[in-house]
């Protein structure tokens, strides 16, 4: 028969006439005792990272709530003293249109 | 089944999940490291894709419908992370350096009791692509049966009985050819 023509079956007898299915792997002394606490210790800084993580955004957001209402207050005083300021310079402007006769005039009469 | 039901509920329950998650290392462990094992072969390979397989799984287990037993998604988690791993490692290998040969690295493993025809058979099936010698470890290792394997894989049972026939044909030709 042509191995050509060999079916998996066969295929598989002839490995396995060969080579057996026997496990020639071999792990460490007391691996798999200790496996389940090293998978423990894992999980649990997994969950402090994500805590971590939760605690970051919230402080992040908090952060963000906080400089909007610094920034909004800012803005507001900003406001206010803009029109103080515009006030001020209203005020210098009527003077400005006072000619010099008025102010001389202005002047003699003080005295 | 039953078993396995309560120890879903229980996983799936905040208030049970660390013991029941303990159970469930206890449990497949063993089963998962030896299939992990023969896809990335050493042991400290194989012990990281084991780690990752349990935590990719307490992450998932609240997500997890019971469509397919539990051994089954754990299995091909499993799988999954292995061929990730074989990606990864091959990427880094291309990068550095070539990569030795299977039977060399064996022989230096403390953790590998076979002979040199073992570690020429590992070598045989290192050269098979990553799935089919995904199915060639399951079918000829674990006599796994194809309808398992089709729900573990999510590969039809004609795909995987092809994929089996195409593995055993290429490791028998590398021994002819050897010969």
């Amino acid at each position: 028969m042509n191995k050509n023509n060999y079916n998996t079956e066969e295929l598989e007898a002839r490995l396995l006439s060969r080579f057996d299915r026997e496990n020639h792997f071999t792990v460490p002394e007391g691996y798999f005792e200790k496996l389940g606490g090293r998978v423990r210790d894992r999980i649990a800084r997994k969950k402090r990272r994500k805590m971590l993580w939760r605690w970051a955004a919230a402080a992040l957001l908090a952060g963000c709530v906080a400089g909007g209402g610094i920034l909004f207050e800012s803005k507001m005083n900003n406001q206010i003293a803009e029109t103080e300021d515009t006030q001020y310079i209203e005020d210098a402007l009527d003077y400005s249109m006072i000619d010099n006769m008025s102010i001389a005039s202005y002047l003699t009469e003080a005295e | 089944m039953t078993d396995e039901k309560a120890l879903i509920r229980q996983l799936q329950d905040p208030s049970t999940k660390d013991a029941a998650f303990t159970r469930l290392v206890r449990e497949y462990q063993e089963p998962l490291y030896w299939q992990i094992r023969r896809m990335v072969l050493s042991h400290d390979d194989a012990d990281d894709v084991l780690q990752n397989t349990f935590i990719k799984a307490w992450s998932a287990i609240d997500s997890f419908r019971q469509e397919s037993r539990l051994q089954t998604w754990l299995f091909r988690i499993a799988i999954n992370e292995s061929l990730n791993h074989l990606t990864k490692k091959k990427q880094n290998l291309s990068l550095d350096m070539p990569e030795g040969s299977v039977a060399d690295m064996l022989e230096g493993d403390s953790y590998f009791d076979g002979d040199e025809v073992q570690r020429q058979f590992q070598e045989a099936i290192s050269t098979l692509p990553d799935k089919q010698r995904t199915v060639f470890n399951l079918k000829y290792f674990e006599e796994m049966k194809y309808e398992d394997m089709s729900d573990m894989l999510g590969t039809s049972i004609g795909a995987l009985k092809a994929s089996y026939h195409h593995a055993v044909k290429k490791i028998f030709d590398y021994f002819e050819n050897l010969d």
